[in-house]
């Protein structure tokens, strides 16, 4: 066991689970989505990316891109929600609610990718 | 460039990992801990708020407590996470300093701006291996001339001196073992560009390494190398090298030319000495008994070569064990007059302090003056740094290793049809040879002669390529350049000889001016700086060259072209007829 291994395994998917768990909800209510989770998911995606960086080969090319791409996603959603409560000053719901929603949905489909990655790389280790 | 960025990223993992925690932990206590606003109320901070807290605070910018005063809760938290910020940009800051300053990190970041020289160079360079006094000599007399060269060096002090040097051009230099193929590669052997490869390191199986590596990378390359005894040249020589010189056997047969052809050694001498010096008379020794002091490689060869040609040799030798030693050697200190006496100095002609030590020459050389006034000075300078002191000895000649390799090697680059010109005149008689300086000196008068070389092709002289499909010229025809080019002068013929012709695999030496140039025709041509300038004017330009061949001036305008059509019609027939009658002589001969 490569605790290099577990700890990277480990932050890919944290931040599917956290960034499944605050995709999953009605699109037109607040109450389903967690500020807290949104901010957990991009926090962890963070980490990941970083982990990611520097790893020279293919596979780990396409982890970076696939963890750049939720990074983007997960950061718009985060503007989107910081701008409507702050610049404009109305509470998140209808519209902006529903683009922050389908951000991190983006962000979802992104992480699942590289979790798919992650096992088809475990199961061409066979060990 | 992806290299570094990776090898940076991989450095600089765990303190990012780091600050992006302390960042996060710091914003969600902000978010978690309640506060109050300016009414007192109860007031929780959001994300945003949060983060642009934190984002000020980490970094030292310090804001204040904003939106509103803190409480003594949140400013609890200000202090923890104040600290923890600070330190973790420190620790990152500090990491990445220090990846700056790691030595492999420094040599992948000046390989790769190497490289990326090397991909952008747009001009004929040559890539020189080796950057000792040799070295050093031929890159700037290369950058004098405005040809690029690329340095390697594996000494970093030496490529250090380099960048630190004055160059007019500065050459591209990396820090390297040249013998490895992969260096050579990333210096451009195989690039379209590159003229060729000059290796000059003090070791002969360096030389013979990156020899073999050129000519297996590219064949086609122009191979320079140096090599320091016979068998290491014949070696290099055998693989495919176009030129290898021997210091000491370079001089040594210079020597011996001095003494059996003077007229051949100026020659040699001028052709292939600095550049920039006028043709000087050749030194002119008595005859008689030659004393060599010291019998390392320098004194084998210059013996070697002076007994050949059945010059009284006597040799001083230090160590009497060494082998092969001839019979009547003088054994001693060659410093000491009671040696020098011993072996004869009051009566020689000569002397040649020839040791590896430079005291030792100038010491040898001052003693035997003091025994004999007369004699005849010749010495060998191993160290670039003692020139001065040479210089202001006073010698009738000397021989510095450095200059010799480098001077000899910068003439054939300048001019590579030098080294076949010179092949063929070392075969030549005395008279002969006599007859050749007198015509140089005859071509260039008091002028410092300059060497060029003229090929009739598109690129490098267009207009003498486009004229000679359409009509003859002659060699005479470009020499009659002046009259056009300055009306006041009188002499017809710029002052430049052709001294060798190469055309396809024949060689012309000191081709007729009646001769026809033809496409492809590589010329040594030999004659004052104008007369370079001149004949550069000519071929490069096309309405000179017409003029010059019809003898009046040729509009250059297309419409005043049209005009003096008729004219020259009538002016083209006579002058094809006068080229008939100088081709019908060509042939007989």
């Amino acid at each position: 066991m490569n605790s290099e291994k577990v700890i990277f395994a480990f932050f890919i998917v944290l931040a599917l689970t956290l960034n499944f768990g605050f995709f999953i909800g009605g699109m037109d209510n607040v109450e389903h989505h967690n500020i807290y989770e949104l901010y957990a998911a991009l926090v962890i995606s963070l980490i990941s990316t970083v982990l990611k960086v520097g790893d020279r080969t293919h596979l780990g090319a396409v982890f970076l891109a696939t963890s750049l791409v939720a990074d983007l996603q997960l950061i718009a959603a985060a503007i989107v929600w910081g701008m409507t409560e702050h610049v404009v000053g109305e509470a998140l719901g209808g519209h902006s609610l529903a683009t922050v929603v389908s951000l991190s949905g983006g962000a979802l489909l992104a992480n699942i990718i590289s979790v798919v990655l992650l096992v088809s790389e475990t199961i061409a280790v066979r060990r | 460039m992806p290299n570094l960025i990776y090898i940076l990223f991989r450095r600089l993992r765990s303190p990012l990992v780091l600050l992006i925690l302390v960042y996060a932990i710091s914003i969600i206590g902000f978010v978690l801990i309640p506060g109050v606003d300016d009414q007192g109320k109860p007031w929780q901070m959001s994300f945003f708020h949060a983060f642009y807290f934190v984002s000020f605070m980490g970094t030292t910018i310090g804001f204040g407590e904003i939106p509103y005063a803190f409480t003594d809760a949140q400013r609890y938290w200000t202090l923890i996470t104040m600290y923890a910020s600070v330190i973790s940009w420190l620790y990152g800051i500090g990491v990445l300093l220090s990846v700056f300053q790691d030595p492999a990190f420094r040599q992948q970041m000046k390989t790769n701006s190497f490289n990326r020289r090397i991909n952008n160079i747009r001009e004929s360079f040559y890539i020189i291996c080796g950057y000792g006094d040799t070295g050093s000599q031929l890159a700037h007399s290369l950058s004098d001339e405005g040809i690029l060269s690329v340095i390697i060096d594996p000494d970093e002090q030496r490529i250090n001196d380099l960048e630190v040097d004055d160059f007019r051009m500065p050459p591209v230099s990396l820090c390297a073992d040249g013998s490895q193929s992969e260096i050579l590669e990333m210096a451009g052997i195989k690039h379209p560009w590159c003229k060729g490869i000059i290796t000059l390191a003090n070791d002969d199986t360096a030389n013979l390494t990156v020899a073999i590596v050129a000519q297996l990378l590219n064949k086609e390359l122009r191979l320079i190398a140096r090599a320091e005894t016979p068998e290491a040249e014949s070696n290099i020589l055998s693989f495919g090298a176009n030129e290898v010189i021997n210091p000491f056997e370079t001089f040594a047969s210079r020597f011996a030319l001095a003494l059996k052809s003077p007229s051949l050694y100026s020659i040699y001498e001028w052709t292939t000495g600095k550049s920039g010096q006028t043709m000087k008379e050749p030194p002119k020794p008595n005859p008689g008994m030659w004393i060599i002091s010291g019998f390392g490689r320098f004194g084998r060869s210059l013996y070697d070569h002076l007994e050949q040609d059945d010059v009284p040799l006597r040799v001083i030798v230090s160590d009497r064990k060494q082998k092969g030693i001839p019979s009547g050697s003088v054994i001693g200190a060659p410093t000491e007059a009671t040696t020098l006496k011993k072996a004869g100095i009051e009566d020689a002609a000569g002397i040649i302090a020839g040791t590896d030590n430079d005291a030792n020459n100038l010491s040898i050389l001052m003693t035997s003056n003091e025994l004999n006034p007369e004699l005849f000075r010749v010495a060998r300078q191993n160290a670039d740094k003692n020139s001065h002191l040479f210089q202001s000895a006073n010698l009738d000649m000397l021989m510095q290793r450095g200059s010799v390799i480098s001077n000899t090697i910068f003439a054939l680059i300048r001019t590579p049809m030098l080294g076949d010109f010179l092949r063929i005149v070392s075969r030549f008689k005395n008279d002969k040879a006599n007859e050749l300086v007198s015509r140089i000196i005859g071509a260039v008068q008091d002028d410092v002669p300059k060497l060029w070389e003229l090929c009739v092709n598109k690129e490098d002289t267009p207009a003498l390529f486009k004229v000679i499909k359409d009509q003859r010229v002659l060699v005479d025809d470009i020499l009659r350049v002046e009259e056009w080019l300055n009306t006041s002068r009188s002499n017809e013929h710029i002052a430049a000889l052709p001294l060798f012709l190469k055309r396809g695999k024949g060689n012309v030496l000191l081709p007729e001016n009646n001769r026809i140039i033809r496409e492809g025709d590589r010329f040594l041509m030999c004659g004052t700086h104008d007369a370079h300038e001149s004949m550069l004017r000519v071929t490069k330009n096309i309405n000179l060259l017409e003029s010059v061949l019809l003898g009046e001036r040729v509009a250059s305008g297309w419409l005043w072209r049209k005009f003096t059509d008729k004219k020259r019609k009538v002016k083209c027939v006579d002058s094809d007829g006068y080229e008939e009658t100088l081709i019908e002589k060509e042939i007989k001969k």
